[in-house]
């Protein structure tokens, strides 16, 4: 494992439910990079995250984020490891306002100080967020839930960031713009790995991606490589 | 008959035989259990009545001792010497009074459930919880009624329930040759019949339209209603069956313990009764006899027992606190630890159906097909015939109406306007595709036009005829199936009852039908499940149909919502961003799905979606939204180059993509 390496899944066996969802997953993320998860439904994207961030539990196998072995320690602690999760479906909470939204994210960290200063950091990232901070998270449209959700994982200045479908339900304008974000907040700092349906749109941000199918990683190579592959073109950016 | 048909109904014969034979046996080994038995199986029939509520129709009620306590008051008032019930002195039969009580008991059902029933979740709880202390206060003051107007006293006195003191004698049932007496063996076997004739009927109701419709209110409201299911009607229905059986239960109760007392119809009988649903399963109906079965025997004849066992005990060892100990006293204690255990070892109770995933490999098979071969493709001469016979294209006359006719329609939430002054019109047979920014209205259009809102302003009409101010549930009936943006199925129901609930509305079978089944109602019944089967195996789900529709695979999941759509026999499709999360193939096969739809039933579509390459390929017109307004409207070339739709929706990298691919 080089030095750079920031989170590592060795071997990874896990259920979901009932279901053998992992079956040996390996993937490494550089410090610094965007890595890319992409499959179809069912293969086990969403669940290798949830693996990370510990809501679901290895079977067998080794997650380790920044030399250390985090399979065993419990969520909230892991969040404050350094990891953060912009869950798929957004998940913001409806009925408090986007500031109350945002400074919850900020919820674990001791630097209190230091918040106010995020908030304009993040706000900075996101400034369709600015003008709508009194208002209540539910009544965003979803472009702005998704930022919403982003911006609160990037409150807890995390090293890494686990995006889940960032695109899914979004206008073609707002998936630009939404791609568009993730490679700033990357070219910040934070290291990110990105599951994402749209195929196309994460391959292009990404640097490098992993194919992932019935759980198990079927390909992996540099984001550029894996956009001319045969395979990935004809399954997963439907060209015929 | 074949021996192995023998052998199945091996157990059932046995089962008779055993429950024939007990009272018998019990008499014979004089363990005198028969009066505990016969009690244990009138709260049985109480939880079967509850689970008609909570299990089939997911209403939880907190009061249902209510109508028990309905039930046994009808038999008081109607056949006992000590109230003044100017009813009493007809000589009523207890075989007329037990079918009174339980048409009270519905009847009150139905006027207790006709306000709480836009209430959900917690407050229809509370309201249930408030209307079960009610009724034992009304009845604990109903014993003296004087009604004094200035001296003029038309009623004085009036005893109508016995107050505190209850009601005490009670009339008999007779019958030649068999005395309703201190034997207990005629009253268990009267009990029995009673038991086994409500179980009869409540399996008939379960398998039927109506138990389909309480199952689809239980998984998800808004999508039943939206499927042609009334949601008030069938929770009426629930309520006020429901509410029946305990009107059998309570008159029977009241004429065998010969006397009826406030106090025997508390809260804690609520949720005992509530208890045994959860402890057997609810909505399984052997669940549910087994729930109560244990409850009660435990509280009537276990309990007792080891009190006296460990009394024994405590004296042989010369342990005073045992000698003395009294465990009857302890019994909300048992239950309760024995309702949180069963809760963590099984959640879904005793006999609760545990849905299973499918078999790992299966599974993994099936995605590795999915994701090499392409996706079913959808077939012309796969389309089921009768669908076919019921939208019958080309008897439209020349000049009818557009399919729907959207004007001016405007809605608004609070200060926000979500859709204002909107105009949409989809001629017979055209896909039009709703497109725009998210949070631009198109999903609160959609609403309007299905009622699940109502429009602030404006008209909106089907084949010419205006459907403003109608119910989700007859906008189905007129001829709009929707499908939805986060796929919304009856998930813990089948795959093929799924389908079955889109045939609701064009079925006719009533509550008696169900129960009876006579030969109109088999064959509707046959009918509709053949058209379910074409139906699925149209959209390439034949296979699965015995599936619980959780279990399916994301993309299929995505077609079983339309098998369900289409079985309401519709003029006009509704779909919510069909193929969001589906892959390329997936999509691919969606779109064709969709275009023959169109060509061959000639359904009208109207579609939201963010896929460009789908909407763009397959909609004759497009209509783009924002902010709740019109932005733009007309063929997709025209769309992909208006410069406000480039601006608020497509963006520049649309123009870019479409000239790199």
């Amino acid at each position: 494992m080089s030095a750079a390496t920031l989170l590592a899944l060795q071997d990874v066996h896990a259920y979901y439910g009932n279901i053998r969802a992992l079956k040996g997953v390996s993937l490494t993320v550089g410090r610094g990079e965007i890595v890319t998860l992409i499959g179809g439904n069912g293969a086990g994207k969403t669940t290798t995250l949830r693996t990370v961030i510990g809501l679901v539990r290895a079977l067998r196998g080794t997650v380790t984020f920044a030399d250390q072995r985090i399979d065993r320690v419990p969520t909230h602690r892991i969040a404050r490891l350094g990891i953060a999760q912009s869950p798929e479906g957004r998940r913001i909470f409806a009925p408090m306002t986007v500031r109350e939204n945002l400074e919850l994210g900020a919820f674990s960290r001791a630097d209190r100080e230091a918040i106010p200063q995020d908030l304009e950091r993040v706000l900075g990232l996101f400034p369709r967020l600015r003008d709508r901070l009194a208002q209540k998270g539910g009544t965003l449209s979803g472009g702005e839930q998704q930022m919403l959700a982003m911006g609160r994982a990037l409150m807890a200045k995390p090293d890494m960031l686990l995006l889940d479908e960032p695109s899914m339900g979004l206008s073609p304008i707002l998936v630009e713009t939404i791609f568009d974000i993730i490679r700033n907040i990357n070219q910040l700092g934070t290291t990110i790995l990105l599951v994402e349906q749209n195929a196309r749109m994460a391959l292009r941000v990404a640097h490098r991606g992993y194919v992932i199918q019935t759980g198990r990683i079927v390909l992996e190579d540099a984001a550029s490589a894996l956009l001319r592959s045969d395979v990935v073109r004809k399954a997963y950016l439907g060209e015929k | 008959m074949s021996d192995a048909g023998a052998a199945r109904r091996l157990p059932a014969v046995l089962l008779v035989a055993a429950l024939l034979a007990y009272p018998f046996v019990d008499r014979w080994l004089q363990a005198q259990t028969v009066h505990a038995v016969t009690d244990a199986m009138i709260y049985v029939l109480l939880a079967l009545g509850l689970n008609i509520v909570v299990g089939y129709a997911g209403m939880l009620d907190l009061g249902y001792a209510a109508f028990f306590a309905i039930g046994a008051y009808t038999m008081g008032l109607l056949n006992s010497p000590v109230l003044g019930s100017p009813l009493y002195g007809h000589t009523w039969s207890f075989w007329v009074i037990i079918w009174i009580a339980a048409a009270v008991s519905a009847l009150l059902g139905v006027v207790i459930g006709a306000p709480t029933l836009r209430v959900r979740g917690d407050y229809l709880a509370i309201i249930t919880l408030a209307f079960g202390e009610i009724i034992p206060v009304a009845i604990r003051n109903l014993g003296d009624i004087t009604i004094d107007i200035g001296g003029w006293k038309p009623i004085e006195r009036l005893n109508l329930t016995g107050g505190e003191n209850g009601v005490n004698p009670v009339g008999r049932p007779h019958l030649p040759f068999v005395h309703f007496e201190t034997d207990f063996i005629p009253w268990y076997f009267l009990i029995l019949v009673i038991g086994a004739l409500s179980l009869w009927a409540m399996n008939r109701m379960r398998d039927s339209r109506l138990g389909r419709a309480w199952m689809a209110i239980r998984e998800d409201e808004t999508a039943a209603d939206c499927t042609g299911v009334n949601p008030i009607k069938t929770k009426l229905l629930a309520f006020g069956l429901g509410a029946s059986f305990s009107g059998f239960a309570g008159s029977f109760y009241a004429a065998k313990l010969q006397a009826i007392t406030p106090g025997a119809f508390e809260f804690n009988v609520s949720i005992m009764l509530l208890c045994m649903i959860v402890l057997g399963g609810m909505g399984s109906l052997k669940g549910v006899i087994l729930g109560g079965m244990l409850i009660t025997l435990f509280d009537r004849i276990l309990l007792a027992q080891l009190t006296f066992l460990v009394r024994a005990l405590g004296r042989s060892l010369g342990v005073p606190m045992l000698a003395a100990v009294d465990l009857t006293l302890w019994r909300w204690f048992f239950f309760g630890l024995g309702l949180v255990v069963i809760m963590l070892i099984r959640p879904e109770g005793l006999m609760g159906r545990r849905v299973r995933p499918p078999a790992a490999d299966v599974d993994e098979r099936e995605e590795t097909r999915a994701l090499i071969a392409a996706p079913p493709r959808p077939r012309a001469d796969a389309l089921p015939a009768w669908l076919r016979a019921a939208s019958a294209p080309g008897a439209r006359p020349v000049g009818a109406p557009p399919a729907l006719e959207v004007r001016g329609l405007t809605r608004r939430f609070g200060g926000l306007v979500a859709v204002s002054d909107a105009d949409l019109v989809i001629p017979a047979g055209g896909i039009v595709g709703l497109i725009g920014p998210n949070g631009a209205g198109k999903t609160t259009f959609f609403n309007l036009v299905t009622g699940l809102l109502r429009p602030d302003r404006g008209e909106i009409r089907l084949d010419g005829a205006s459907l403003v101010g109608l119910r989700p549930h007859a906008i189905v009936a007129r001829g709009i199936a929707r499908t939805f943006q986060s796929i919304r199925l009856f998930q813990n129901m089948s795959v093929l009852d799924n389908v079955l609930v889109g045939e609701h509305c064009r079925l006719h079978a009533s509550v008696a039908g169900a129960v009876f089944r006579p030969p109109a109602v088999m064959a509707e019944e046959a009918r509709a499940r053949a058209r379910s089967r074409d139906l699925l195996a149209f959209v390439g789900l034949g296979d699965k149909a015995a599936e619980t529709a959780k279990n399916l695979a994301y993309g299929d999941q995505r077609r079983l919502e339309i098998a369900r759509a289409l079985a309401t026999e519709p003029r006009l499709l509704l779909l919510d961003e069909p193929t969001a999360g589906m892959n390329p193939r997936e999509t691919d096969a969606l779109t064709e799905l969709i275009g023959l739809l169109r060509h061959e039933l000639g359904l009208a579509v109207l579609l939201i979606e963010h896929h460009m390459e789908v909407v763009m390929g397959i909609s004759d017109r497009i209509t783009v939204l924002d902010y709740g307004t019109r932005i733009a409207e007309g063929t997709p070339a025209e769309i992909r180059r208006d410069p406000k739709v480039i601006e608020a929706y497509l963006g520049k990298g649309y123009e870019q993509e479409l000239v790199a691919t």
